[in-house]
């Protein structure tokens, strides 16, 4: 008996050392960084700034082959030429372009992703808009490129790009002639942004421009959080009409449903509702809302995936101008810089409730709440050099309208590199089991 | 009365020849005394005799003629017949030769005579030799020699004499015992030949007779009886010439300078090497026999022929001028090597029947109780399978294979998957894997290739070399495997097959023994294979001296194989061994008994440490680095928690879930407060619990695996298993009379208990396997990992990235590639991570890695692959890093060509400059066309070696660890990697293989240690 309690016991000490020695295994190890993020190249006759968050963070330019880094030393850079590769750390960049007395756009510089669509620009005899591509890996890069307009999908075009290099592409040699278009980047390899300026003109006359914002996937809701509505003036009938460009990126036809959300309320206005739109084709359908508000969101339900964009008709100093308001992700906590720049961030959610830590130029920082129903809007003060979203309410959404002298720009608040989480691997001989 | 005229016309003389030959010579004497012909004179030649056969020859009034002890038997017949009187004209005379260990039965003479009566072509007539203890023993009818030189009688073994040979034959000789030689053909061939003084004379004799013309015969209907005392070791052998005094040696010497002095020319090359071949054979025979002393005869006997050439020439000459017809007239009367095959491989088989079927002996009822009438009445029972299929045994195995099969039905092909790595495409490729001193795999290893391949590969070679086919038969069968090994061991334990054949069943289907199918655990399946059959063979594991060394040996060969597969094994006899010596030490202080502390001290240690010398090297390395004890082969997969662990089962993929609760933990339990054996057992059950229990919460990362994995402890709960099961078939075996005679108690509800969870499981288990279950790790299927192009340059290497499903979350992985899968073995000896490579790998997949292929170059990796499906992420990251150009991107993945010259050798210049060259497999030739230093992509080593010109270049560590090379002029070089410790390694495996199979093998007797009735 004395023998069999004995073993007993050493069962029981076996099992509890087996179970308190016990190594934890099969945990990985990772690697988080935030990826270098890239900023449009300076185009001639362009002028460009970037905001950053702070004076170290570093760059080099896009020719740049060696792994060298500068600070930028400024809040506000200005970009004299080529494409700038950023250290960002985790607060976005904003890239500012005008052309003096034309136009004035912005974009966010962003980090290399696998696809890209772009909803605005044309093809027609009006249009300088380009599309510019850039590579910034060190390794040649392959893109296919897929445009679409009102008379469907166009030819596949495809471009190699050297390593650390960008390639200029008007709009109007994808869909020649063609008013609407949608174009789809996809880098088949290759460290690839693409970006893309729609800026129109007859003759010598600028009819104004903007940076079209890209999004990188289709889906069947697609909420555009910042569309700016110039109110008539006084006197006049009716304010500048809105043109709502939306495709389908299915197979199949598709019906939406257009929600209107301002101040004055939600609201799917007339012509709106099931929506048929044809597969393949871009539609573009005019929206003229009678509210009484200066910007307002809109909120798009599909039974398709679909992207869509909105272009507003603005007015600068007696100017013609255009915003391709696009549309922006959910809301996530991110930093973005806006060093010089001082938008109006619009919030578009059945319920906002946003927190915001505003740092200041000269450092100090300061928490801004946001709440709301439907839209909520903030004006971010001017001497801010970036804004951190520390806490949003679900499926809210977020854009900055933007004036300047030269025009109107819209950003959809969104981060330009997410933290990348890499699991740092391990050599396997199972790798090679098939 | 014309016959008896017939016999007076022939006139017999007899020669006696006597050695030393007192035991059987007053039979002889009598017999030749009672012959119903009479001899016509007779004549005794004693050699020497020192025993009481002179005596006894005299008392029968037997002229006798004395010659040396050295003297030969056909120098002593050649004086007995040079003593007979001159030849008569008016008679056939003949001679006699009768020895002294023959009896020839009352009418041998008068049937010899009978039967040459009409046939006076023949020159030589011999009788049937029968056994002289047992009579029915059919020794000789006729005789001839075959290729090898073996002594060729044409019967069986012990053939029983029921007239089955009867009437006479052409012969090509007959025993000269009994043998009756015309005297005039004795004369005209010059008798017998002197340099055959014992043995084969006969053969020699009869072919001499048969080239001049004659006959010789043999008639049945004449008997001798026959004691063969010389052959059989029963007198020795003082003849001259017969060297050591070894009949064997003698007996071998004489075939082969029979058949040497007697074939024709053109023959001679193929006899030389069939006597030399078979006389090798032979020898390694009796050298597993453990009788070193024939095998020496078999080698000394060619020898001592071959250094003496000049015997052999003078021979041909002396038979060439007697010679009257060709040689070839024999040939019918030698036998064909088909027929000496068949007879040696039936012979070979009925040998190992018998070791493993023994004949039982059947009770024969008397005739006295037999019915006769009975017979009429009951209809006959054919061949009932139905009956056959009822009986338990036969039903459990079938609805076990039944069960095998379903569960299987994702098995029955190529296996992979799991631990268990592809087959390669022969068992050429696995004696490649073992013998080869440097591995081709990952960056090139040296490890000790494990003895399990050379063990796979001597199967899959009964196999037609399919491996493929040895592992998948393997893994189907293993079930039924596992319950025949349990079934005989149960059987020990009890005789109620109700029991031990359900209890056999649910070992077959236990925790880890699904666990180690599903999961490709060779090892373990083998360990469940052979585990139950060792206590069969070590019963006495407390009192192991009553254990022969020859079955010590046997253990060791055992274990030496369990080894070769998981050291494992070794960590569980050092436990037992260590427990054994401690009860040994307290038995010893009580006792004082030294001798016996030491018997039982040297045998386990030999146990012990015996198979680790027939392991090794792969067990040195084992021992020096430890961690490797716990592995098992294959590829590096977790294994189970310690809650999973203590309820028997390994856990890890493919294990039964937890919830599917086995009685192992409850039996063991139980059966600790038992009162009978099983409580012994359950204590060992226990500590085989325990160790795996301990070893579950190690992890280690071995075998191509940077990660540390949980231990595998599968082996270990063999041991718990086979303890569990063993318990509760004693338990179950006793409790029913138990149960059976008391009131209900407590024994009543555990037993009721136990059966319940024992039957849940079974029946769950069952279910689990044939639908969860099957969908296990392992599986057919021949996909590939690596596209077919980078397969086809020759030994690229190749930096393959995966993604795998670790707990839950996708990891990714890498390891380098030779253009191939990885194979069995490769596992084993595979390399540990590189440093260099490893920092390179984690800076390709997080974007840091600028200098990323600059590295892979300078390790001669030449391409990136990222198998499909993989993280778009990553792949755009390292299309963005320099020096990786895309060369393909398929469903199978992705491909970059690494920038920059690469290769497996390349010749690096003064100025920098790489130049590839010309690479083989293993070794290479090149032409280097400018000195500089040449680099080997391959880890460094000792071994590696490059040769100009005869002379060895100076061999260095480059920064990175590779091994490099100072080629101070131009020329041609040649690299090799020197596998001399390798093949050292090897031979010594081989002869302590050879050696302890010797050892365990069943000793062969000496002829004169068998008894004379088994002879004859």
């Amino acid at each position: 008996m004395k023998r069999s309690i004995s073993a007993l016991l050493a069962l029981v000490l076996s099992f509890t050392l087996a179970t308190l020695l016990s190594q934890t295994t099969g945990d990985s190890i990772y690697s988080e960084s935030f990826p270098a993020v890239v900023c449009p190249p300076a185009l001639s006759g362009l002028n460009s700034q970037i905001s950053v968050a702070s004076t170290k963070v570093q760059f080099q330019t896009l020719e740049n082959r060696s792994t060298k880094t500068i600070p930028f030393r400024s809040l506000r850079y200005t970009v004299v030429k080529n494409s700038l590769v950023v250290s960002a750390n985790g607060v976005t960049p904003v890239f500012w372009q005008s052309r003096s007395g034309s136009w004035a756009g912005g974009t966010t510089c962003s980090g290399p992703i696998s696809s890209q669509w772009f909803v605005g620009g044309s093809s027609d005899v009006t249009t300088r808009g380009k599309l510019i591509v850039v590579n910034s890996g060190l390794s040649e890069a392959i893109v296919d490129i897929q445009a679409f307009s009102e008379n469907g999908k166009q030819p596949l075009v495809s471009i190699n790009l050297k390593a650390k290099s960008y390639s200029e592409l008007s709009l109007d040699s994808f869909a020649t002639g063609d008013k609407a278009l949608t174009i789809h980047v996809v880098p088949r390899s290759g460290r690839i942004n693409a970006f893309m300026i729609d800026e129109l003109g007859a003759g010598l006359r600028a009819l104004g421009g903007d940076y079209v914002n890209p999004v990188a996937t289709a889906s069947k809701t697609v909420v555009i959080p910042a569309v700016p509505n110039q109110l008539p003036k006084k006197g006049s009938k009716a304010g500048s009409p809105h043109t709502l460009r939306i495709l389908t990126t299915s197979d199949v036809d598709s019906n939406f449903t257009l929600e209107l959300m301002s101040s004055d309320g939600n609201f799917v206005p007339v012509g709106f509702n099931s929506q048929r739109i044809l597969a393949g084709v871009v539609t573009e359908l005019t929206l003229a809302p009678k509210i009484s508000t200066g910007s307002f969101a809109v909120r798009i339900k599909s039974d398709e995936p679909i992207v869509a964009a909105i272009s507003s008709s603005v007015t600068v100093n007696g100017r013609k101008d255009f915003v391709w308001s696009t549309s922006a992700p959910a809301l996530v906590p991110m930093a973005i810089a806006i060093t010089g720049l001082s938008p109006l961030m619009l919030f578009a959610a059945d319920s906002v409730a946003v927190k915001i830590e505003v740092t200041f130029i000269n450092g100090k920082k300061s928490l801004v709440s946001i709440k709301g129903s439907d839209v909520a809007s903030w004006r971010v003060p001017n001497n801010v050099r970036s804004i951190s979203i520390l806490k949003s309410s679900p499926n809210t959404y977020a854009g900055a309208l933007i004036a300047s002298n030269n025009g109107y720009g819209y950003l959809p608040i969104s981060p330009g590199s997410l933290l990348t989480r890499v699991e740092i691997p391990h050599s396997n001989i199972r790798v090679l089991n098939p | 009365m014309a016959a008896e005229a017939a016999l007076n016309r022939h006139h017999v003389s007899a020669i006696l020849v006597t050695h030393d030959g007192q035991t059987w010579l007053p039979e002889t004497v009598a017999s030749l005394a009672s012959q119903t012909r009479a001899i016509d004179f007779i004549v005794a030649v004693d050699t020497g005799s020192i025993d009481a056969s002179l005596k006894l020859l005299n008392s029968a009034r037997i002229p006798i003629i004395n010659a040396e002890r050295e003297c030969g038997f056909g120098q002593a017949v050649q004086l007995g017949f040079d003593s007979l009187a001159p030849r008569s004209a008016d008679c056939t005379e003949w001679i006699w030769l009768i020895h002294d260990d023959s009896a020839p039965a009352p009418t041998a003479l008068e049937f010899l005579i009978e039967a040459i009566q009409e046939r006076p072509q023949v020159a030589m007539v011999g009788p049937k030799l029968l056994g002289w203890h047992d009579r029915t023993h059919l020794l000789e009818v006729g005789i001839s020699i075959a290729g090898n030189g073996a002594r060729w009688t044409g019967l069986e073994p012990y053939e029983y004499d029921q007239g089955q040979h009867d009437g006479i034959h052409d012969v090509l000789s007959v025993s000269t015992a009994g043998a009756l030689i015309r005297r005039d053909i004795f004369e005209e061939i010059g008798g017998f030949d002197k340099n055959l003084a014992l043995f084969r004379d006969d053969v020699d004799f009869g072919w001499r007779a048969r080239v001049a013309g004659h006959s010789v015969i043999a008639a049945t209907s004449a008997v001798v009886f026959h004691a063969q005392a010389s052959a059989t070791e029963r007198r020795s052998v003082d003849v001259k010439g017969a060297f050591l005094q070894r009949p064997l040696l003698l007996d071998r010497r004489n075939a082969a300078y029979v058949l040497l002095a007697n074939s024709t020319w053109w023959m001679i090359p193929w006899l030389s090497l069939q006597l030399l071949g078979s006389a090798m054979a032979r020898s390694i025979g009796y050298l597993l026999a453990k009788l070193p002393g024939y095998a020496g005869d078999e080698i000394l006997a060619v020898a001592t022929l071959l250094i003496k050439p000049g015997e052999i020439f003078n021979a041909r000459k002396d038979r060439k001028a007697k010679r009257f017809v060709s040689s070839r007239v024999v040939s019918t009367y030698i036998p064909p090597r088909w027929s000496q095959l068949r007879i040696s491989s039936s012979r070979f088989f009925e040998a190992i029947r018998k070791r493993l079927l023994p004949e039982e002996s059947q009770s024969s009822s008397t005739l006295l109780e037999s019915n006769e009438d009975e017979d009429l009445l009951v209809p006959t029972k054919g061949s009932n399978w139905i009956k056959v299929l009822r009986k338990p045994e036969i039903a459990g195995f079938m609805i076990l294979g039944l069960i095998t099969l379903v569960s299987s039905r994702s098995r029955l092909g190529t296996l992979i998957g799991g631990a268990l790595p592809a087959s390669p495409g022969g068992s050429r490729d696995l004696w490649r894997s073992y013998f080869e001193a440097w591995h081709q795999v990952g960056m090139g290893s040296s490890h000790a290739s494990p003895i399990w391949l050379a063990i796979l590969a001597i199967f899959a070679s009964l196999l037609f070399g399919k491996a493929w086919l040895l592992v998948t038969l393997l893994f189907l069968t293993a079930p039924l495997l596992m319950m025949w090994s349990m079934l005989v061991l149960l059987k020990k334990f009890t005789g109620n097959i109700w029991i031990s054949i359900p209890a056999s069943f649910i070992y077959a289907l236990s925790p880890v023994a699904i666990a180690s199918i599903n999961s490709g655990r060779l090892a373990t399946l083998v360990v469940l294979v052979i585990a139950p059959l060792i206590p069969l063979m070590l019963v006495n594991w407390k009192a192991i001296e009553r254990h022969t060394w020859r079955r010590i040996f046997g253990l060791c060969l055992i274990g030496a194989v369990l080894y070769s597969f998981t050291l494992v094994a070794f960590v569980i006899l050092l436990g037992l061994v260590i427990s054994g010596l401690i009860g040994d030490y307290q038995n010893y202080s009580m006792q004082k008994n030294k001798l016996l502390f030491l018997e039982r001290l040297y045998k386990r240690l030999t146990l012990l440490i015996a198979p680790l010398l027939l392991t090794a090297p792969y067990s040195f390395e084992a021992l020096a680095n430890p961690i490797k004890l716990l592995s098992e082969p294959g590829l590096s997969l977790a294994g189970g928690l310690p809650n999973v662990v203590i309820l028997g089962n390994p856990g890890g993929d493919g294990a039964l879930p937890w919830w599917l609760l086995s009685p192992l933990l409850l039996i063991l339990i139980t059966a600790l407060f038992s009162s009978t054996k099983a409580k012994t057992i359950a204590l060992y059950g226990i500590g085989f619990l325990s160790a795996a229990l301990l070893a579950s919460s190690l992890s280690t990362s071995t075998h191509g695996d940077s990660a540390p994995s949980r231990v595998w402890v599968g082996s270990f709960l063999v041991g718990a298993t086979i303890s569990s099961v063993v318990t509760g078939v004693i338990i179950l075996d006793r409790l029913r009379s138990v149960l059976v005679s008391s009131n209900i108690h407590f024994r009543h509800i555990l037993a009721a208990t136990l059966l319940l969870v024992t039957g849940v499981y079974a029946v769950a288990s069952v279910g689990w396997s044939i639908s969860v279950g099957a969908n296990s790790p392992v599986h057919s299927g021949g996909s590939t990992v690596i596209p077919a192009f980078l397969s086809a340059e020759k030994d690229t290497k190749t930096l393959v990235l995966r993604e795998v499903n670790n707990l839950n979350s996708k990891t990714i992985q890498y390891y380098i590639s030779r253009g191939k899968e990885v194979t069995l073995g490769e596992p084993d000896v595979a390399p540990s991570q590189n440093a260099q490579i490893s920092a390179q790998a984690q800076a390709l997949i997080d974007g840091s890695g600028i200098s990323s292929s600059k590295t892979f170059a300078d390790f001669g990796i030449k391409y990136v692959f990222a198998k499909a499906p993989f993280d778009a992420n990553v792949i755009r990251t390292i299309d963005g890093l320099g020096g990786f150009t895309r060369a393909s991107a398929t469903s199978a993945g992705v491909v970059w060509r690494v920038g920059g010259v690469t290769g497996r050798v390349i010749l690096v210049g003064d100025d920098g400059a790489r130049k590839l060259l010309e690479a083989g497999e293993v070794g290479a030739r090149a032409t280097v066309e400018h000195p500089g230093r040449i680099l080997l992509t391959e880890s460094f080593n000792r071994s590696w070696q490059i040769l100009q010109e005869g002379y060895r270049l100076e061999r260095v560590k480059s920064d990175l660890g590779l091994p490099m090379f100072i080629a101070a002029q131009s020329g041609e070089i040649s690299l090799i990697f020197d596998g001399t410790i390798r093949r050292a390694w090897i031979s010594f495996e081989l002869i302590a293989w050879v050696f302890l199979i010797i050892l365990a093998a069943p000793a062969g007797r000496r002829k004169r240690e068998i008894a004379e009735r088994e002879l004859a």
